[in-house]
């Protein structure tokens, strides 16, 4: 019995000492036959309760007197707080002499009150424990929800999103394993919170894409698998010894996805609030599916407007064809060995593909020409790059690569267009797609020569250096082709030794 | 039986406490404010504290620093209770050294196997 609940005691206690008068010697027995709270110390009232025969607890209402060694005890039966269980409200004469029928029935009476009384509290007290126990479930979604919430908030929506949700899955719900499956891509992610190892842990995981998947998607709702001897085991893959609580995840009427979580049979069954919990986390994850949807479908829809414009410069002039695929593979080359960060890595893939754009303001006839052009013709040139901004400047979604797009014809020395800018006062993405954008211009075939080797547009570059070309990254570049000779291959460059 | 002692003004919290750690073992006992929880500890220390930061009279911050100022030792373990938006306010509990946080609402699960744990590595220190 807790200090508290003694305490609580007393107060009732005190209550019928005041109620019954000078009287009686009172007190508050449990079922037991302990005394837990007496008036005064040395209570006479321990030994009257001692001698009590052992009864059960009597059941009639009201105050009952029962004679004892120590003298008449008057007791009522009471259910008492806490896991204190069953009691008694006892009270004693203190003299001798027997108490008046007026003092007994005013003890009745007090009896009758703080039994009722304290009656209340308790079931006021279960009352309010149950309604705890109802907002510990609560408090436990919310906390769950607040969880997904943050990592949802803190993220882009890649495929780490998901694992980071299974992980905090696996912990708030203390299962061993929580993971993601989706079939149709054989997909399938974990987060493990190991209570003890699994040794087939792969395997298990590999299988779940098969018979568990089919069955909850024909049930279409959450399975819950806790014995062992479960008929619906036969039904999933049998060398699975654990317990199983399976949510379908739906997109739409289709259920394409499904989470698991899997604990050792040792471990507490799965219980109604895992299951709620559970199913929380399948919607959100249903929820992150969807937007990942989303997201990738407007990725490709930019994806497919950039090709769409490369597409339209390509048409005017057949020799650039693949031009800005390979200058874009050869700047991000050289963007992963800057280790840009993934914000400059994405400006830098659109204003590399997109460098050349506006060369479609550029006439046939200059664009195409065989041969040199003429001071006038290279104006039009020049216009390229600011017209390459005019364009692209619509996009919202490109803010961040247009500089790459307007300076790529910069020059290190000051001495190129649009606005004659001078070392790195020309945008770091600009110089980059200048390096790749002169090697490949070098290396690829026009319409009025063939395209040089390797080795003659390094040469020739070196010589740049640092009048046209930013020195530092055409190392960075150089280096890239020395680690990487299959680049070369795969741009369909020439090597010195071919022409022997 | 181990015993956790809630410091907040807000009863619900203790009671939800409770009911979902009796399972597991634990007694709990409530403080409403620093300077309760402060006599709870000189008469009877617990075997771990759960405080709330916001509190009428002395509240959360205040009750670490007083305890660390009367018992350098740290007798048990702490757990200080705050919202999500307090994420940053967090510098004065590095300084005080072995003080673990948990996010309002309280995940009740959360705090029975924090609590396990956080009684292990006291075990392991001693």
């Amino acid at each position: 019995m807790s200090e508290a609940q003694t305490h609580g005691l007393a107060r009732y206690g005190r209550w019928l000492q005041h109620s019954a008068g000078q009287s009686f010697t009172v007190g508050i027995g449990a079922g037991d036959g302990g005394l837990l709270w007496s008036d005064t110390a040395d209570s006479p009232l321990a030994e009257a309760l001692a001698g009590l025969p052992a009864q059960p607890l009597a059941q009639t209402p009201g105050m009952q007197r029962q004679g004892t060694s120590a003298g008449d005890l008057f007791t009522r039966a009471v259910a008492l707080p806490e896991a204190a269980g069953d009691g008694w409200l006892l009270a004693m004469a203190r003299t001798d002499a027997a108490p008046t029928d007026i003092e007994l029935d005013a003890l009745a009476d007090a009896m009758d009150d703080v039994a009722a009384a304290l009656e209340d509290s308790t079931h006021l007290n279960a009352e309010m424990d149950l309604l705890a126990g109802e907002l510990a479930e609560r408090y436990e979604e919310l906390h769950l929800v607040y969880e997904i919430d943050r990592h949802l908030a803190n993220q882009d929506l890649g495929t780490e999103v998901l694992q980071d949700l299974l992980q905090s899955c696996a912990e708030q719900l203390n299962a061993d394993v929580a993971c993601f499956v989706r079939p149709a891509d054989n997909l399938t992610i974990s987060a493990t919170n190991l209570s003890k190892p699994i040794h087939n842990l792969d395997l298990v995981l590999v299988e779940m894409r098969g018979d568990l998947f089919r069955f909850v998607a024909s049930s279409r709702s959450t399975v819950v698998i806790n014995g062992t001897e479960d008929p619906r085991r036969a039904y999933i893959f049998t060398d699975m010894p654990y317990k199983v609580l399976a949510c379908p995840v739906f997109q739409g009427i289709d259920m394409p996805a499904m989470l698991v979580l899997l604990n050792h049979a040792d471990k507490p069954d799965f219980s109604n609030s895992d299951r709620r919990l559970g199913e929380v986390m399948a919607h959100q994850i249903a929820n992150v599916m969807r937007m990942q949807g989303m997201f990738a479908e407007m990725r490709r829809f930019t994806e497919q407007m950039a090709a769409a414009l490369i597409e339209a410069v390509e048409a005017k002039d057949p020799y650039t064809r693949g031009h800005s695929e390979r200058v874009h593979l050869l700047s991000m080359r050289i963007g992963q060995g800057l280790r840009l960060r993934s914000e400059e890595m994405e400006n830098l893939h659109w204003g590399s593909l997109l460098h050349d754009v506006g060369k479609i303001g550029i006439p046939d006839a200059v664009l195409c020409k065989p041969g040199r052009l003429t001071a006038d013709e290279y104006t039009f040139i020049k216009v390229h790059p600011e017209r390459s901004y005019e364009i692209l400047r619509h996009v919202d979604r490109l803010k961040g690569a247009i500089d790459g797009a307007r300076h790529h014809q910069e020059k290190f020395d000051g001495t190129g267009y649009p606005h004659g800018l001078r070392g790195t006062n020309i945008p770091l993405l600009a110089r980059i797609i200048a390096v790749a954008d002169t090697y490949d211009s070098i290396t690829s075939s026009r319409a009025y020569r063939a395209g040089s080797t390797h080795e003659a547009a390094v040469k020739e570059m070196t010589r740049v250096s640092g009048t046209q070309l930013d020195a530092e990254l055409l190392d960075v570049f150089l280096r890239i082709c020395d680690e990487d000779p299959a680049l070369l291959v795969q741009l369909g460059v020439r090597r010195e030794w071919d022409d022997q | 039986m181990k015993r956790l002692l809630v410091v907040d003004d807000e009863p619900h919290v203790a009671r939800v406490l409770r009911v979902s750690l009796a399972k597991d073992g634990w007694a709990i006992e409530v403080a409403h404010d620093g300077a309760e929880a402060l006599l709870a500890i000189a008469t009877n220390p617990p075997d771990v504290m759960i405080t709330d930061i916001q509190m009428p009279g002395m509240g959360g911050e205040a009750l670490c620093h007083e305890l660390h100022a009367r018992y350098p030792t740290r007798p048990f373990p702490i757990l200080v209770m705050t919202s999500m938006t307090a994420r940053d306010q967090r510098d004065w509990a590095r300084a005080l050294g072995g003080i673990e946080f948990l996010e309002k609402p309280v995940s009740p699960r959360r705090v029975a196997s924090l609590l396990t744990q956080m009684l292990d590595q006291e075990k392991k220190h001693v």
